[in-house]
């Protein structure tokens, strides 16, 4: 089954990063995986955006108009990229920093307040991983524990408060999706 | 081997190390700078040479140096920075020295924009530099194809004693993909020492390649050896894929990045029952063009050419082979912008119902 996640936001809120933990998850269990970052010249502050798809086949089209699933962490990147995804698709977004109300009343929508999570976890930098706990918890593209899995090995040279710190958010992000569902 | 997710500009510049690169010159440009930051590190680990030249014309000068001495040598860039080459790679041609160019092209003319485009075609398989020089051209679709032509690429360059070109648009320079990568070869140095600053392999006499200036009859007599190779090229070494032209009544013909997205389209339109096929070039240069003059014009209707690029630059050499036996239409976005699955469907059913000219 082919599954396509958009994860969006400004540059340095980790967009990168979450969608190259998906990709990597999903292709340590074996499936096809394309990643495609797309970024203007800004190393922080401007539009981040990347397309993960995962597929048990092979990946023709990296380049596709509407998405199963949106993560949105920032305002301008919901207004950006709300339009697509596809009907019944699931929207996550970040209630911090998304002011908009959701109009759409055609998709899932799951709404965390990721950065104030973030932050009673003592570091903001882990609002993509809450985002990417979510995201498994509420769709099961990939199944929590391959993520946690390739998460430890991300970060195997790190410090083990880094490990622990990203398994907690991880962990987080799970019990928020299913709070909301 | 295992596959591994790697990013395009890096799984490339792994293949060249692993075919045996050892020296490697750039200078930055995006799209194409994960291969010179990779190239930094990896260099040093086998034992090869980095250098990050002080312009582009400087480090195409130093691969040049560096293919003289025997070693298998590598540059990459994009569009603007591959013009700003094209005088050092027009004298590897002339002086008959192998290398690896790469081109991760991105939106132009000029400046143009950071973003992916195909608009290299001209520049990559018509006139790179001055001097009326051919060199072949691969175009790969996915990673494993990019790291697959790349790994074979120097054995082309040391054949034919030639530079050989891969063309990459940005996209695949950016996506992440799983690819297995090949066995490390060990440079043959015995094989390649001192290409032309002694002789060449196979010629008794001692090489004067290095000098850039021959005398006329010497010129003369090399370009029309260049002629030869040239059609060898066409004889043997064509690397295309063809999808069902056995029915085909619309051809697609689209490389790289536009092909997959192409034939995304062309297996949906299938399914619909339109008898849509493709010609997906590899070598850009050898043009696959039997692939195209042999097609069954009785039955064939149309041919779409599909490219990142306004006007689509491929256009002519499609026009050479179908010689007016089927109309020709072009798809396309250009200056960074891209068409995705259903917008590609979306043309290429408008163009075979009839609703586009």
């Amino acid at each position: 089954m082919k599954k396509s996640t958009v994860f969006s936001g400004s540059g340095g809120q980790g967009i990168m990063s979450a969608g190259i933990m998906l990709a990597q998850a999903a292709a340590e269990i074996g499936k096809s995986v394309t990643y495609l970052p797309e970024y203007g010249p800004e190393q922080r502050g401007g539009s981040a955006k990347c397309t993960v798809i995962i597929n048990d086949d092979e990946i023709i089209s990296p380049l596709i108009k509407k998405c199963d699933n949106l993560v949105c962490l920032n305002e301008q990147s919901y207004k950006k990229f709300c339009g697509q995804l596809k009907e019944g698709g699931l929207l996550i977004l970040n209630s911090n920093r998304v002011t908009s109300t959701v109009e759409r009343t055609d998709i899932k929508v799951i709404s965390l307040a990721v950065d104030d999570i973030a932050v009673e976890l003592g570091n903001t930098k882990v609002a993509n991983i809450i985002m990417l706990g979510a995201l498994a918890g509420a769709t099961g593209i990939i199944s929590p524990d391959d993520l946690a899995e390739s998460i430890k090995r991300k970060f195997a040279s790190k410090k083990q408060a880094i490990v622990d710190l990203n398994l907690k958010a991880l962990e987080k992000g799970l019990e928020a999706a299913k709070a909301v569902l | 081997m295992a596959k591994v997710l790697m990013k395009g500009c890096e799984a490339v510049a792994e293949a060249a190390v692993r075919a045996g690169c050892r020296f490697f010159a750039g200078y930055p440009i995006t799209p194409q700078n994960e291969i010179p930051e990779y190239m930094s590190s990896r260099m040093p680990e086998v034992g090869g040479v980095f250098v990050q030249g002080e312009s582009e014309v400087a480090s195409v000068s130093m691969v040049y140096g560096a293919s003289a001495a025997g070693v298998r040598s590598m540059t990459s860039s994009s569009g603007p920075g591959i013009s700003l080459k094209s005088e050092g790679i027009s004298y590897l041609s002339s002086t008959k020295l192998p290398a690896l160019i790469v081109n991760v092209s991105r939106g132009g003319p000029g400046l143009g924009s950071i973003q992916p485009a195909q608009c290299d075609y001209y520049q990559m398989t018509k006139a790179l530099g001055h001097g009326g020089f051919r060199l072949m051209c691969f175009a790969p679709a996915t990673l494993q194809e990019a790291v697959d032509l790349v790994y074979n690429s120097f054995d082309y360059a040391e054949r034919d004693r030639n530079p050989v070109l891969v063309l990459m648009d940005g996209c695949l320079g950016a996506i992440m993909e799983m690819v297995e990568l090949p066995e490390m070869v060990e440079p043959d140095r015995k094989k390649t020492k001192a290409w032309n600053m002694s002789r060449f392999p196979d010629e008794k006499r001692p090489g004067k390649g290095l000098s850039p200036v021959y005398p006329e009859f010497v010129l003369e007599k090399e370009n029309a050896a260049r002629g030869q190779l040239l059609k060898s090229w066409e004889e043997n070494d064509v690397q295309v894929e063809e999808l069902f032209l056995e029915d085909a009544e619309y051809v697609i013909v689209a490389y790289g990045i536009s092909a997959r997205v192409a034939k995304e389209a062309m297996l949906k339109l299938r399914e619909e029952g339109f008898k849509v096929g493709m010609i997906r070039p590899i070598t850009l240069l050898p043009f696959p063009k039997k692939s195209l003059r042999n097609l069954d014009y009785n039955r064939v209707k149309g041919i779409i050419d599909v490219e990142l690029a306004i006007p689509a630059q491929m256009h002519d050499d499609i026009a050479l082979e179908v010689m007016e036996r089927a109309p020709i239409y072009d798809y396309g976005r250009s200056g960074g912008m891209l068409f995705n699955d259903e917008e590609a469907y979306d043309a290429i059913k408008k163009i075979i119902t009839g609703g586009a000219q």
